[in-house]
């Protein structure tokens, strides 16, 4: 083993020892990542699925003005719905003006009140006076809206076939054959890539950018605040090896957040697979290993600069505050990205920094390698990653590093 | 000279437009404990982080045994005025650290340390994390990480500087015992007292340049005086100049912004008394 090696091995070592011996550390970069997706997949709609429950189960007061109607009365007693008929309001030109009756509303005497005017043999007006910021209100609103529906087809039904007319032929007269997913050519291993090269790019850029922010700034502006820089400056290895093993431990540290979060997020796929036709991705080895590449490069780039950022800055402090608005470069294009069209998408987007790691992550969760894509994102990559490594060097070049201000 | 450690010739060093060291030429020999004496702003710090390698001269050279001083670090031991110690790392953990750098191995680097532990009376501290350790520990923590690997000279940034009695009496008898052993040190202080009882030669810097280099005698005989708290007065009686560090360069949109905030400072009339 080279002793630059060893030099670099102990320093990302140090560095990583230090980091997670931090209590908080650990809960940043192992808990929140490994838990986020299963509880923003699992645990949210569970608790959804159990709200809605309860509110299927509550019984709800409407009041019924004006014209009445036994089936409907029927049909709505029968979704939970206490009614009560009450006096249409005198002289009322507009049935949606809640006029007196708000103030019942809002002191939650009646959750509902249904107003119904008959205008015809078979013609109705109705309206729903309903509160939309009382969850009662709105689900006794959406109750009597789906009971509507049904009798309004009733009472077409009824007509059409009073009139001598088939009810489906003539309302539904262009139909479709067959099961609609069998007519669609794509795999479930594919539909899940395309689902999953929706949100992963973008997971991956915000995720990598701002969980190397932390390490990055304790390990140079943390390091000239406390005071710890100057004697490490003192030893015997060169700025480079320096910045390699502190790249190396917030790189390995980012990976680990990175990683976890993903193997919480393919948790929660499966889990989701098991339960709903959305399928575990299928990709080949070819597009797996350049979708690694792209993750590393991207890395090497965020990291590097980031590094850099923060040795520039004098303080944590002032690395926090230039690095902050600095993980919006990462966030936009992260979100311009996802509604770019990869179908006929021009080549130059792939020359385009961090949109076109991002492109190239949505492609090759797709399956699809494009050599001319790949080998433009592949070498303006290592360009800007090779910058980014430039440029940090500079910065932990810098003969006012010496100077800490412990 | 042939037989020189560490060979410091016409050095200057600026920061900008701030010239903090200005044609330092000095020669350091083995066997001896050299106090770098000053006041603040002196220029110590500075000359010290040129010996050290960590700052390069912006004229001149300083060589170890004639190679450039920046390739020599690994024959070097520094502790910086911060001292530097990790706080979620062990002292042990800290030494080990800084002595895999140099390349020693853990076994040889444990030894000199539990050597030197036992005369700093802090062997029973080793195991422990830095992030309780008063000024003291801290101080003698640094000492050990310094001596681990063994190095040709020792640097010493204000060693002393908010230890109390004990602690500060117990770092000056370690130098002490190092001179005794063959080794070099270079320390830095602005306590005379300390400076007298602890080093061979003395030298003062004031504003940038060495104003005097030699034995305590000597320097109160060059000057004349009894004590050497009235040669060094006699020797620095020039005003003393800011920290060169206080003269960093504000930026424009810096500058703007402190003004809008601040509004200015107004100027101390200087005039002659009424």
């Amino acid at each position: 083993m080279s002793n630059s090696f060893r030099t670099i091995r102990s320093i990302a070592k140090k560095e990583i020892v230090e980091f997670v011996r931090d209590w908080r550390t650990l809960i940043a970069i192992i808990l929140i990542p490994l838990l986020l997706f299963p509880i923003l997949f699992i645990a949210l709609p569970l608790l959804l699925e159990s709200e809605a429950a309860e509110l299927d189960a509550l019984r709800l007061d409407v009041e019924w003005q004006g014209a009445f109607d036994d089936e409907l009365n029927t049909s709505l007693s029968e979704q939970k719905l206490d009614i009560t008929m009450g006096t249409f309001p005198v002289d009322m030109e507009n049935l949606s003006d809640p006029s007196s009756d708000i103030e019942r509303l809002r002191s939650g005497e009646v959750d509902a009140i249904l107003r119904l005017k008959q205008t015809g043999d078979d013609t109705w007006n109705y309206s729903v006076i309903q509160l939309s910021t009382s969850e009662h209100s709105r689900e006794a609103r959406s109750r009597i809206l789906t009971e509507l529906y049904y009798w309004e087809q009733s009472v077409i039904n009824r007509t059409l076939t009073d009139a001598g007319l088939d009810p489906e032929e003539t309302l539904d007269p262009v139909r479709w054959e067959g099961d609609e997913d069998a007519a669609n050519a794509a795999t479930s291993g594919e539909k899940a890539g395309l689902a999953l090269s929706m949100f992963i790019p973008m997971v991956l850029a915000i995720w990598t950018a701002t969980s190397a922010i932390q390490p990055a700034i304790d390990m140079t502006a943390g390091e000239r605040e406390r005071g710890t820089l100057e004697a490490l400056l003192c030893l015997p290895c060169t700025r480079i090896e320096l910045l390699a093993g502190k790249w190396l431990a917030v790189a390995t540290i980012t990976s680990v957040g990175v990683g976890l979060q993903i193997g919480g997020l393919i948790f929660a796929i499966t889990y989701l697979a098991s339960a709903t036709s959305l399928g575990v991705p299928t990709i080949s080895l070819g597009a797996g290993l350049l979708l690694l590449f792209a993750v590393v490069i991207f890395a090497v780039m965020v990291v590097a600069f980031e590094l850099a950022i923060a040795m520039k800055a004098h303080s944590v402090k002032e690395a926090g505050t230039l690095l902050g608005p600095a993980i919006l470069i990462i966030i936009f294009p992260a979100l311009f990205t996802q509604i770019i069209n990869l179908d006929g998408v021009e080549s130059w987007w792939y020359a385009v920094p961090l949109v076109n790691i991002l492109l190239a992550m949505r492609e090759l969760l797709l399956d699809r390698i494009i050599v001319d894509h790949v080998a433009i994102w592949a070498i303006s990559s290592a360009l800007y990653a090779g910058f980014a490594a430039w440029y940090a060097a500079r910065q932990f070049k810098r003969e006012d590093l010496v100077a800490s201000l412990s | 000279m042939a037989d020189a450690l560490l060979s410091i010739e016409g050095v200057a060093k600026h920061f900008g437009d701030v010239e903090a060291l200005s044609l330092i030429d000095l020669e350091i020999n083995s066997g001896q404990v050299i106090g770098l004496v000053g006041g603040n702003g002196a220029g110590k710090t500075t000359l010290l982080r040129l010996m050290a390698g960590v700052m390069e001269p912006t004229n001149g050279s300083i060589t170890f045994q004639g190679l450039p001083v920046t390739n020599m670090r690994s024959k070097l031991g520094v502790v910086p005025e911060a001292t530097g110690l990790y706080h979620r790392l062990t002292a042990w953990e800290n030494i080990r650290f800084h002595s895999r750098i140099h390349g020693i191995d853990d076994e040889v680097a444990w030894n000199r340390t539990a050597h030197f532990a036992k005369l700093l009376s802090i062997e029973d501290s080793l195991g422990r994390h830095t992030k309780g350790f008063s000024r003291g520990m801290r101080q003698k923590t640094a000492l050990l990480r310094a001596l681990a690997h063994g190095p040709d000279i020792l640097l010493l940034d204000e060693p002393t500087a908010g230890l109390d009695v004990t602690s500060a009496r117990t770092v000056r008898s370690l130098v002490g015992k190092l001179r005794d052993e063959g080794g070099t040190v270079i320390y830095s202080t602005h306590h005379l007292a300390e400076a007298r009882q602890v080093c061979d030669r003395i030298i003062i810097v004031h504003n940038g340049t060495v104003r005097a280099d030699g034995s305590p005698e000597d320097l109160m005989g060059q000057t004349g005086k009894e004590s050497l708290e009235d040669a060094y007065v006699a020797l620095t009686s020039d005003k003393a100049r800011s920290r060169s560090e206080d003269n960093q360069k504000e930026g424009r949109i810096a500058r703007w912004w402190r003004l809008f905030l601040t509004g200015r400072t107004p100027a101390v009339e200087v005039g002659e008394d009424e």
